[in-house]
This record gives structure tokens, sequence and C-alpha cells, in this order.
């Protein structure tokens, strides 16, 4: 396997936009470019994109070759879509990771995006509850809100978990969110407020939730040798997995506070890089909904199971804790444009290795960091480790 | 300049509606055919394994554990134990919009998981303050009322 490393980046605002999915594709295609203004765009062979439900959101399928031709991208080597709902943008830099590592791809354009926001917000979820099995738990209305509200529901009952402490996610996402110029959500928030908001799906209330969002973004991935002519700040996918165990419907989930494809995800993918979690500078967690970061507190070993609450409660998860989680905001301070997730998390990462973010959300002298994607009812679970180290580098 | 006229109202296909697959033959026909005529006999089904014993939810043509196609249907023992249950507030999906707010609740049936299932189900006849953690529910058939041809039919839990 080649080494293989981001040498570039970017990213549209994302939110509630006036602007069309093509608009959003051409906004993050130009960022990138930007960023790595040495690379000529005839070096690029490969072209993978992240995106869940063009054909339900905007009409519009066969989206790889339109985002192509909308950056003026020619392709010679591999070129795909790629979607497994929530985490579509972490797949395109995984598929673009294979492609480079094995030799086939030198450098490659991955972008992420999705248009969330239209007219019918009753279709957009509509388009959420066939992420489920639609037949049998769709059908029920199994959206994700009333889904993580179970979860959190056993947990709490299972844990001893608050409401407080749930809440305490999104202050900490909001108080980065509000350092991040890219995020949907530029407002500070208290516990008070968050418990307040307007219930959704009990005990989640409006401010437990990531949005429904539009946005894109983009990185660049390259060989080594080239990673070198281009960059002098690389960062290098270390390692990557992905975990589902045949579960899809309901019947299949066993006890839903319990995230044992997420535990099994992090076991391999600290096998596969020598990294522990407690040498984890930052983790860019899957907090599709507040309990939802505190589950992945404890299935990724950043503390005992059933105390990430407790976890967050004393301030771990800050930057200055044990491991800064989400110091970009993550999904609830940014939104959750789908296929573009997985990428602006990446983004993050280069961001704060290359010391390109403000002083009150930078996470000084990181060195390791990983990404965790989630997909549809915590089904499947994405992680990916990036190091301003080679992957030699990090195996004790 | 030349005009394209459409009609003032284009009558689409009800795609969205959730319980479409329900069909014995045709295009939209199911391999768990069985399935829905149970439910319309007044039983939820599903299929148990001949050669390794699995019950199976949801029903299929095949056993997930061992491949077998040597199934046969069996009735889910009709009450159960509420695990965890929310409500459907805001933001329902379209079609289902029409009848929220609702409970959405996940049921245990026999001796999950070992011998029996974990389903999802709707609640109607409880609100979310008179519901726990552990309440025993029975499932019950409902008929669905709308635009297709046939009858239709598809079950909820109750609070016993
Ligand atoms: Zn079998």
């Amino acid at each position: 396997m080649r080494n293989v490393a981001i040498v570039g980046g970017g990213i549209t605002r994302f939110g509630v936009r006036e602007v069309g999915w093509k608009d959003l594709v051409q906004e993050a295609g130009k960022a990138v470019f930007d960023d790595v203004s040495n690379l000529d765009r005839k070096d690029i062979d490969s072209l993978f994109v992240g995106a869940a439900q063009p054909e339900r959101w905007v009409y519009q399928t066969h989206v790889a070759p339109l985002v192509a031709e909308l950056l003026g991208v020619d392709v010679r080597r591999v070129i795909a879509r790629t979607e497994v709902a929530c985490a579509s943008g972490q797949a395109a830099i995984r598929y673009a990771w294979l492609s480079i590592a094995t030799g086939l791809s030198d450098v490659a354009l991955v972008l992420g995006v999705e248009k969330m926001n239209t007219k019918h917000m009753n279709i957009s979820q509509t388009c959420m509850v066939n992420v489920g099995n639609r037949e049998f738990d769709g059908v029920n209305g199994f959206t994700a809100p009333p889904f993580f509200a179970m979860v959190a529901q056993r947990h709490m009952h299972d844990y001893g978990t608050t409401k407080e402490q749930m809440a305490i996610v999104r202050v900490k996402n909001a108080k980065y969110g509000v350092m991040n110029p890219y995020a949907q959500f530029q407002k500070e928030v208290t516990v008070e407020k968050v418990m307040g908001s307007r219930m959704i799906s009990p005990p989640l209330s409006l401010l437990d939730c990531s949005a429904m969002t539009d946005g894109a973004a983009a990185l660049i991935l390259a060989s080594e040798d080239i990673a070198r002519k281009l960059t002098d700040t690389p960062v290098w996918i270390v390692g990557g997995v992905q975990v589902v165990e045949h579960s899809h419907t309901v019947n299949q989930m066993g006890d839903l506070s319990e995230w044992k494809a997420l535990r099994k995800a992090a076991d391999e993918l600290y096998k596969m890089t020598g990294i522990e979690a407690k040498d984890i500078d930052i983790a860019e967690v899957h907090d599709c909904f507040t309990i939802s970061e505190i589950i992945e507190y404890e299935e990724l070993g950043f503390c005992k199971k059933g105390e990430g609450g407790k976890f967050i409660e004393e301030g771990e998860s800050y930057i200055g804790g044990k491991v800064a989680v989400n110091p970009g905001g993550g999904l609830l301070a940014n939104g959750h444009p789908l296929g573009a997730t997985g990428i602006r998390q990446a983004w993050e990462i280069l961001m704060q290795f290359r010391g390109e973010v403000p002083e009150g959300r930078y996470v000084s002298g990181a060195r390791i960091a990983i990404a965790h994607n989630l997909s549809g009812m915590a089904q499947l679970h994405h992680l990916m480790a990036y190091s301003v180290e080679k992957p030699q580098n990090l195996k004790g | 300049m030349k005009k394209i006229k459409l009609p003032d109202l284009i009558e689409l296909p009800p795609l969205l509606d959730p319980w479409d697959q329900q069909e014995a033959s045709g295009a939209d026909a199911t391999g768990i055919y069985e399935f829905y005529r149970n439910l319309a006999e007044g039983d939820l089904t599903t299929t148990k394994c001949r050669d390794c014993g699995k019950i199976g939810f949801p029903p299929a043509i095949i056993c997930t554990n061992c491949l077998s196609d040597n199934l046969e249907w069996v009735r889910i023992p009709e009450v159960g134990e509420l695990y965890a249950f929310s409500e459907m507030r805001l933001g329902a999906p379209m079609i289902l919009d029409q009848i929220a707010p609702f409970i959405v609740a996940i049921a245990r049936f026999g001796d999950y998981p070992e011998n029996g299932v974990q389903m999802s189900g709707m609640i109607f006849d409880s609100g979310y303050d008179e519901l726990k953690i552990g309440d025993r529910v029975k499932w019950e058939i409902i008929e669905i009322k709308g635009p297709a041809e046939r009858k239709r039919y598809w079950y909820c839990f109750k609070k016993v």
C-alpha cells in the first residue's frame, strides 16, 4: 500500500442556502482548487462524489460525471458516486484513499454535497424515513429524531444519563461553531436554552438535534511523492474501517444504548493503526443528536461504558480536556448535509493541523485525529484516522 | 411565442405512500405476500427456519442465519414488552404527517433475541405520559384506508 495524504481542502458555508445543488458543487470545487493553487487540474485522474440522495432532493442522478463537468475535470482512472446515507462523504474519502494506495490513481478530487432544504420539507423527511427499512420500520415513523429519542431514553434508563448532560454537548459544540464562519448556527446557547427548546421527539428537544442543511466540501488526495510536491503540510491517512453486523432493521439492533458495532470499529481501527484512545488529540464525531456524542465517547474508549454523560459534564471533551471532541462545532453547529459531512470532518482536521482556525477553537500541538461517521439508525459505523505523521511512524 | 400547456393539477402515483408493498401479483408483487395475507386474516406472522430454528424478522424468502429456503410461517406472540418509545411531534414524513402526532415504539415479543423478535410499531391509544419502559403491549391489526384499489392491512401496538 502506498501512503496517501490530503493536500488541500475547500468548503462552502453550510446552512439554508438560497443556491442550487450545482452551485454548491462549484463553490466547494473552486475553494479546493484555490487552496491547492499549484495543482494542475489535468493531473487529477480520479473523482469520488459523496452524495446521499440527489435523486430525491434535486431529482438528479448520475451525479459524478456532472460534478466532473461543473469543475472542468477529466477523469481517466476512477469515477464514482458513493452512497451510505449520512456517511456518504467519508465513503468518498475512503475509496479515493484505496484507489491511490493501490496505485490505480495518483491524484483524486473528493467532493461531498447535499441540498436538503426545499419548499417541501415533508418530502425531505420522507427521504430520511427511507434510510431505515422502509417496508418495516420507515412505515412506523422511524425518522432519525424518534429513533435517536429512543436511544436517549434507553441510555437514560440504563445508565442514568440526564437531559442536562445531553444539553451540555450542544453548549460545547455551539461555542466552537461560533468560531467557525462556515457553520450553520452562529449563536452560543445555554443548558437552559437547550432544555427549554421545543420538544421534537421526547426526550429530544430541537437543540438536541442537528439540522437539515445545504452544503458541500472538497478535498484533494494524492500519493506521497505528488503530495510532497504540492504541500509542506500534508495530512496522512493512517487507517480506516467500517463495521456493520447484519444490522439494519430494528430486530437486529439489540440494545439501543450500546453501539457494539462502533466499539468493534474502534478496536479494529486501533489495532490497524497502533493508535490508542488516549493518543487521540482531536475527535470529529457524528453528533447528529446530543445523545450520539455521549455514546461515542464511551464506544470509542474515551471513558467507561455508561459514563459519557459524566465525561461531558466534567469538561473532558472540551479543548484542554482529555480529547478535543468536535472543535469545529460538529454536526450540531455545522448542520448535516449528508454527503458533505464526512468531508467537512476531514477538512476541519486539515485546518486544525495546519493551524488555520481561530485561537478559541485551535487544538494546539495536535498530531493524531479520528473522524467518526455513522449512517442511518446507527447501524453502520465508519472511522478514519489522520495524522501529521506517516502511518509507519505511528506504529509502535 | 409558442406555449406548452400543462394541466393545472398533475396527478402522480402515490410514490410516497409507505404501505405500497402488499401486492400478491404483478409488478408490485412481494415474495413475502403471505405476511400481508396473514395480516388480512388477523394474524401478525413471520418466517421461521425449519433447518436451524431461527425466527427471522422481517420475514424473508431465505433464512439470514443459514441461507435455507425451507421456512415456515409462525405467529408472533400476541403480548410483549415495551422496550422504548418516543412521540412524533414535529417533522413527520409525507403521508404520515396526516396522522401525527403518534407514539413511535419498539417492543419485544417472545424470548428476544434467542427465540423472539424486536419490532417497531406505532401506538395510537395511549399518550406519551401514559407509557413507561416495560409496559405490557399487544399487537393489533389495523386497516389502511386510502388511495389503493384493494384493502390493505398493517399492525400497531396497544398497551394491555
Ligand atoms: Zn436457518
